[in-house]
């Protein structure tokens, strides 16, 4: 996990939030937080107020049903702008930026498109040229990323905290998440969903590079995967050429 | 029965059973259908699991005290977290808060009794059963799915021992057990109430029964239904959780989120009920908004258990679910808003002495405060996907029902713990139990919003140094071990004042609702005379009629009638 700021400072949600939805988030967050503490405080304040051992006016009338409405209308009022600014942000968050980093591989709507899939306790992810890495996803800088989360397995919790929400990858399904890195380096986030023993050791880790980066990185995967199933093929060869080779002289000799 | 003796017959026919001989007490115990007593046993059961979730807890705690702690290896850490979480929610939150239903409500309709006392005794032994046979597995195999063992983990290719399988017969037997307590209940203050008691005059606590029942009577089945399922899919090679041959692991998320979120609901509506009945009795006044009250605890239930998609923000569901949960959710705020204000208010408006009923009653509200509000601002898709399943939402989940289950539950049973033992709770110890819960469970939770924040997953067995939430977890640990001491000494008080206290009156707080007209303890008929209710405070208008009477004047007709 990237370091980040000191722990008693951490009002603020992924303090190297490295893409636009984050960003968002991290606005949403701050606001959320001050109206948060303001309301607890302020119903902790009333609670100890009311609580305190203390000689008290009473009020004569306690039967304030107009009170009771006022209180009603006010926190309905708050609800209802609570819900109206987290719909925005919300929607904000997930919303689908388009890249114009003019990488090779992209879709119609100008997306790449990787599939992650979880498996206990690794994530393989598939770039569009038919390359496959491990634990570690490479992605061009500046450019919406579509990733499709399947899972091989059991339910897993997608999370890299500084790029994206979390998401599960659930077996059967496809989850489709959006993000644009606009900041380049390596963020990583624990897998966030109990999937077994291994769970903790669950990690996935996002490396942000320029885009011509990105494409000698998948070429050169491509490459070498082909050439290391190229070799295990030729291995698998060699040992049935070799089998092949004695196994007559083997099955022939006890024969009359 | 051959040898009946004809020179003892039986004072009372209709309610005499057996020989007449004298039965072993544990055996009168056991095969009572008396709704005090099953109340009683379900009470005390309730307790003994708070005690086990504390040490569950604190075993969890104590291996998330420092990074890469090797104090329990990753199996021993699934184990201990999933016993934890079904003894916090099935055999410590829910049958504390059926069991307070199953034993006052009764009294405050003024009945003799429930009106189906064998389905209720049936249901508090099955529950019995099921706690013993979640603990019995210590000695094979616990479960390790998790606290909700989401399939395909808890299927049986990836889980193939059977802790799991002892997780759903336990979870089951439990959800059953409260499932024919809470159908007894509900038939009970529907039909059984006092003459004259109109819903217009039930005390809250009461309409919470109604509530909660109902809440009860439709979700458990739910559960049940999916944890058959389960067992078809791990014993049968069924496919009800398995994607892609026309199940799906989806299926039990929402099937098992609609039990959770309204068990969640059936603690905060329950405790908030007797919290009101606190309230009104130590402040001397009825709640100034009584039918906001009851509606917002009405609209908790139903709102609260309809948002169960909260919990699923991560999952592969379409957006409207989520903006759906999301709005139900966040409306949540004006129920519990106009119940919170009602109750300050009142509090704060009116003159009392802080006994232990009240000060726990404060103390819940002021934690689940805390939870409720950070629980409404996860309920936002935003923050949701980035706050859920990180000790964040561990945290808000706890303060609430900390808060409510904990605090609410110490409170209830210090309210009526003369009626049910006939003794008063010692008040000095239980001051200092409350401070210490009270400080524990701040410096236990607080903490882990800061863990959370940083993004610390939770279930997870062990966390590392480099996530910067080292110091967050050691104060949680140590505050854990604080809330532990008060949970012991709250606990040793209500065994120590069951002898040691002093003897109470029927009446000690100069109560409203009828379960103070009976004796403390109650008899087993709970009332000689049933009485005839006018008004929402039934034992108001006695002590004035009683009052009328000593000063000679005649009882107006139609008042409520004294007991002699």
């Amino acid at each position: 996990m990237a370091s980040s700021a000191s722990p008693a400072l951490a009002l603020s949600l992924n303090p190297e939030a490295a893409s636009p939805g984050i960003e968002k988030v991290n606005t949403f967050h701050w606001i959320i937080f001050v109206v948060i503490v303001i309301a607890i405080v302020a119903v902790n304040v009333a609670i100890f107020r009311a609580a305190r051992p203390r000689h008290r006016h009473i009020d004569a009338d306690g039967t304030a049903g107009g009170r009771q409405m006022r209180v009603g209308i006010g926190l309905g009022a708050v609800a209802l702008a609570l819900f109206v600014t987290a719909t925005v942000f919300s929607s904000q968050a997930r919303e689908v930026p388009v890249g114009d980093s003019g990488v090779v591989g992209l879709n119609a709507d100008d997306q790449l498109e990787i599939t992650v899939t979880g498996q206990q306790w690794l994530w393989r992810y598939e770039y569009p040229n038919g390359a496959f890495t491990y634990h570690r996803l490479v992605v061009p800088a500046g450019t919406t990323v579509a990733l499709d989360l399947v899972s091989a397995d059991v339910v897993h919790g997608w999370n890299v905290p500084s790029l994206t929400g979390k998401a599960q990858a659930v077996p059967g399904k496809t989850n489709r998440i959006y993000f644009r890195a606009d900041e380049q380096g390596v963020f990583s986030g624990r897998a966030s969903v109990l999937s077994g023993q291994g769970y903790d050791s669950m990690e996935a880790e996002v490396e942000v590079v320029p885009a011509a980066e990105y494409e000698q990185f998948i070429r050169q995967v491509r490459i070498d995967t082909q050439a290391a199933q190229d070799a295990v093929v030729r291995t698998q060869e060699r040992e049935l050429e070799a089998a092949a080779a004695e196994t007559p002289q083997g099955e022939v000799e006890p024969q009359p | 029965m051959s040898s009946y003796p004809k020179t003892m017959p039986p004072t009372r026919p209709e309610v005499a059973t057996g020989d007449g001989r004298e039965r072993p007490g544990w055996a009168q115990l056991a095969t009572s259908p008396d709704h005090k007593v099953i109340a009683r046993i379900l009470i005390s059961a309730a307790f003994g699991s708070a005690f086990l979730a504390a040490v569950t807890l604190v075993l969890v705690r104590l291996q998330l005290a420092v990074p890469e702690n090797t104090f329990l290896s990753a199996v021993q850490f699934d184990r201990l977290l999933s016993v934890y979480g079904a003894t916090a929610i099935f055999l410590f939150a829910l049958p504390l808060c059926i069991g307070l239903l199953y034993y006052v409500t009764p009294l405050q309709i003024g009945s003799r009794g429930t009106a189906l006392p064998r389905l209720g005794q049936t249901g508090m032994w099955l529950f019995i059963l099921g706690g013993f046979l979640l603990y019995s597995t210590f000695l094979f195999t616990p479960p390790e799915a998790g606290i909700n063992p989401l399939p395909p983990l808890s299927q049986h290719a990836f889980t193939p021992n059977n802790g799991v399988d002892a997780w759903i017969a336990s979870t089951g037997l439990v959800t059953l057990g409260l499932l024919l307590l809470a159908i007894d209940l509900l038939v009970t203050v529907r039909n059984l109430r006092a003459p004259g008691m109109a819903w217009r005059r039930a005390p809250i606590f009461v309409w919470t029964a109604a509530i909660v029942t109902w809440l009860m009577v439709i979700i458990a089945p739910i559960f049940l239904a999916a944890i058959t399922m389960l067992m078809i899919d791990r014993q049968l090679d069924g496919g009800f959780f398995t994607g892609g041959v026309g199940g799906s692991p989806l299926l039990w998320q929402h099937l098992s989120y609609i039990f959770f979120t309204g068990a969640y609901m059936t603690v905060a509506v329950t405790m908030l009920g007797g919290i009101s009945e606190i309230v009104q009795t130590f402040t001397r006044r009825e709640l100034p908004g009584r039918r906001a009250v009851i509606g917002s605890l009405v609209a908790i239930a139903v709102i609260g258990t309809l948002a169960w998609t909260q919990n699923m923000i991560t999952a592969p569901i379409p957006s409207g679910w989520k903006y759906y949960a999301m709005l139900m959710s966040i409306s949540l705020i004006v129920p519990f808003g106009l119940i919170f204000y009602n109750l300050i208010s009142t509090v704060s408006n009116s003159d009392f002495h802080m006994r232990a009923p009240l000060r726990f009653a404060m103390g819940a509200l002021s934690l689940a405060s805390i939870g409720l509000a950070v629980e409404v601002s996860q309920s936002t898709i935003a923050l949701g996907s980035q706050l859920q399943q990180t000790y964040d939402a561990w945290a808000a989940t706890h303060f609430t029902l900390v808060g409510f289950g904990l605090f609410g539950g110490f409170a209830a049973i210090s309210y009526w713990y003369p009626k049910v033992t006939g003794r008063m709770l010692d008040e000095d110890r239980a001051r200092i139990s409350f401070w210490i819960m009270f400080a524990g469970s701040l410096i236990a939770f607080v903490p882990l919003f800061g863990a959370g924040v940083e993004g610390q997953v939770t279930d997870s067995y062990r966390f590392f140094a480099d996530e910067n939430v080292g110091g967050f977890n050691l104060v949680a640990t140590i505050g854990t071990l604080v809330l532990f001491v008060g949970i012991i000494l709250a606990l040793g008080n209500l065994i120590k004042s069951r002898t040691g206290g002093d003897v109470a009156t029927p009446d000690p707080w100069r109560g409203q609702s009828l379960e103070w007209l009976a004796l403390s303890p109650p008899e087993p008929h709970n009332f000689d005379v049933l009485p005839d209710v006018r008004s929402t405070q039934p034992m108001r208008d006695i002590r004035e009629s009683l009052l009328r009477r000593e000063a000679g004047q005649e009882t107006p007709a139609g008042d409520t009638q004294p007991v002699a």
